[in-house]
């Protein structure tokens, strides 16, 4: 018998469908100006996921930019091709690395962290203490945290880029001796907006997915100590696996659109 | 006049049966005890009375209309009737002491946000936490945090408030300010109370009616006051567990005594 629609469905996993349609109309109805989450929880949350994930996002960045101006000098210099060490750095970093470093930075900081504080809040009660008010928790609990990470990882993924082209710049220099200005000129040379809106999408939906995953994993939790262990590991190992998977998927439109 | 009414509940987890053929019902300014040892159903059953578990049988009446047949905006209204003190407080820890009174008032709807926190700090003058309002629930005793739960809880005035095991794990003066408070509670707002409890000294110092839980037949065994049911239970396991002694052992030839019949209407708790 060939398969039908229903079968396919069956193989939907049900729950996280059903918690991802319930995070979509809660987001339209705030977006109707039904907003039930406090301003003042949004804040605190974008704070945390901005600011405060600044100083590791910086390092990260710099090294990976440094990393592949490394690698691809030692190559490039073979062929005394050693200034186009920018290209190579300018286009990996904003079209791949800044995204996808960034996001698994944040995967492991802000998606367990959001993971760890939901679990602990539906062991300790106070989900069912909101849900007898008549909050509902995706409500207020989830919809802030997805916002503050959809808001804030494109302007953490900026500025991996800059931070990531100055650690290429600064091996360019030590290495070739290439000038800042030389690097700099190559570099805006070689960009193109269509691959800094690559990563920009990349970060977008990266930054939904995190804050997705660790919710999902904090809220159905288990009960006790352990279940907020699972939670933060799943929201981590999740939200990894699925920004390389996504990232792929990524890859693979943008070379069929041609960008 | 009744505020719950609850007929022929029946609990499950899966197919693991909690507790069936639970009815009762709580009158309005009534103080009502769910009773029983541990483990038996008694914190469920509070959830399934405020709607976080639903029954797998019988029905929930809240003012008459069934909590479980209404739709969601309805079922909201309706929480916005009910006070709830969990177990563990469940204060939210990430808002401060004020900000957890504060919620409440401000999902009800009906003061400005000076009104709200004048209302707050007073509920917390009630409670002896008005000196604490800026604190977070983690630099807090456990007494403190079961208080701060209950201003919480007592904030919007609710007609009917939900209490789960509120003097467990506190010393027995706190304990006994924690009763004194519940009654209190009463005098000032005329709520009704269900609160959940194995604490004899609580049971007998507040409840007015009660309901007696049992582990083994899974159906409650007693119902009445917890003085009432201590002299003059049908179940042997009731009198045992109010008098604290020694269950008695049990006679497989004879199977339990059925529930005690409910008091008539006119002796239905009302203070």
């Amino acid at each position: 018998m060939p398969p039908t629609p229903m079968h396919f469905a069956a193989l939907l996993p049900t729950r996280q469908v059903a918690f991802l349609g319930h995070v979509l109309l809660s987001a339209a109805d705030g977006l109707a100006g039904r907003r039930r989450f406090r301003t003042k929880d949004l804040g605190r949350v974008m704070a945390d996921c901005s600011a405060r994930a600044v100083p590791i996002v910086t390092v990260v960045n710099v090294l990976v930019g440094a990393i592949l101006a490394f690698v691809g000098a030692v190559q490039l210099v073979k062929f005394g091709a050693g200034i186009y060490v920018a290209d190579l750095v300018g286009i990996a970093v904003a079209r791949e690395m800044a995204a996808i470093i960034t996001a698994v930075v944040m995967a492991g900081r802000t998606g367990a962290a959001f993971a760890a504080e939901l679990a602990t809040m539906q062991a300790n009660e106070e989900v069912d203490a909101l849900e007898v008010l008549g909050l509902d928790a995706v409500d207020f609990l989830v919809l802030p945290r997805v916002l503050a990470l959809l808001l804030m990882m494109p302007l953490l993924y900026v500025y991996g880029c800059v931070t990531g082209l100055l650690g290429g710049m600064v091996v360019a220099a030590g290495m070739l001796d290439i000038s800042a200005t030389a690097y700099l000129d190559r570099t805006l040379v070689s960009l193109s907006y269509e691959h800094i809106g690559l990563g920009l999408a990349k970060s977008f939906v990266f930054g939904a997915l995190i804050g997705l995953v660790g919710c999902y994993s904090g809220l159905y939790a288990q009960r006790n100590a352990a279940g907020v262990g699972v939670a933060t590991t799943n929201a981590v190992v999740v939200s990894i696996v699925c920004i390389i998977v996504l990232d792929a998927v990524f890859a693979v439109c943008a070379n069929a659109l041609g960008i | 006049m009744t505020l719950l009414a609850v007929d022929g509940l029946e609990m499950r987890f899966g197919d693991r049966l909690i507790q069936s053929g639970i009815s009762f019902k709580v009158e309005k300014g009534s103080i009502f005890a769910i009773m029983g040892g541990s483990g038996c159903g008694k914190s469920t059953l509070l959830k399934h009375l405020v709607g976080l578990l639903p029954p797998a049988a019988g029905t929930v009446k809240y003012d008459g209309v069934d909590f479980w047949a209404a739709n969601d905006a309805e079922r909201n209204q309706m929480r916005a009737g009910f006070g709830m003190l969990f177990q563990s407080a469940a204060l939210w820890s990430s808002m401060t002491l004020l900000e957890n009174v504060c919620l409440p008032l401000e999902q009800q709807g009906k003061l400005d946000e000076a009104q709200r926190e004048a209302r707050a700090r007073e509920v917390l003058e009630w409670v002896a936490l008005d000196k604490f309002a800026g604190f977070y629930p983690s630099d807090l005793s456990g007494g403190m945090k079961k208080r701060a739960g209950l201003a919480r809880a007592i904030a919007t005035e609710p007609p009917l408030l939900f209490l789960d095991e509120p003097s467990a794990g506190l010393d027995p003066i706190s304990s006994k300010r924690l009763d004194d408070l519940v009654l209190d509670i009463r005098k000032r707002t005329g709520a009704a109370v269900v609160f959940v409890s194995h604490e004899l000294p609580s049971l007998f110092a507040i409840a007015d009616d009660g309901i007696f839980l049992d582990a083994d037949s899974k159906t409650p065994i007693a119902h009445g006051s917890p003085a009432e049911l201590r002299d003059h239970a049908g179940h042997p396991t009731v009198r045992a567990f109010l008098r604290r002694e020694e269950p008695p052992a049990a006679d497989p030839g004879s199977a339990a005594s059925p529930v005690t019949p409910a008091p008539p209407a006119t002796q239905t708790a009302t203070p």
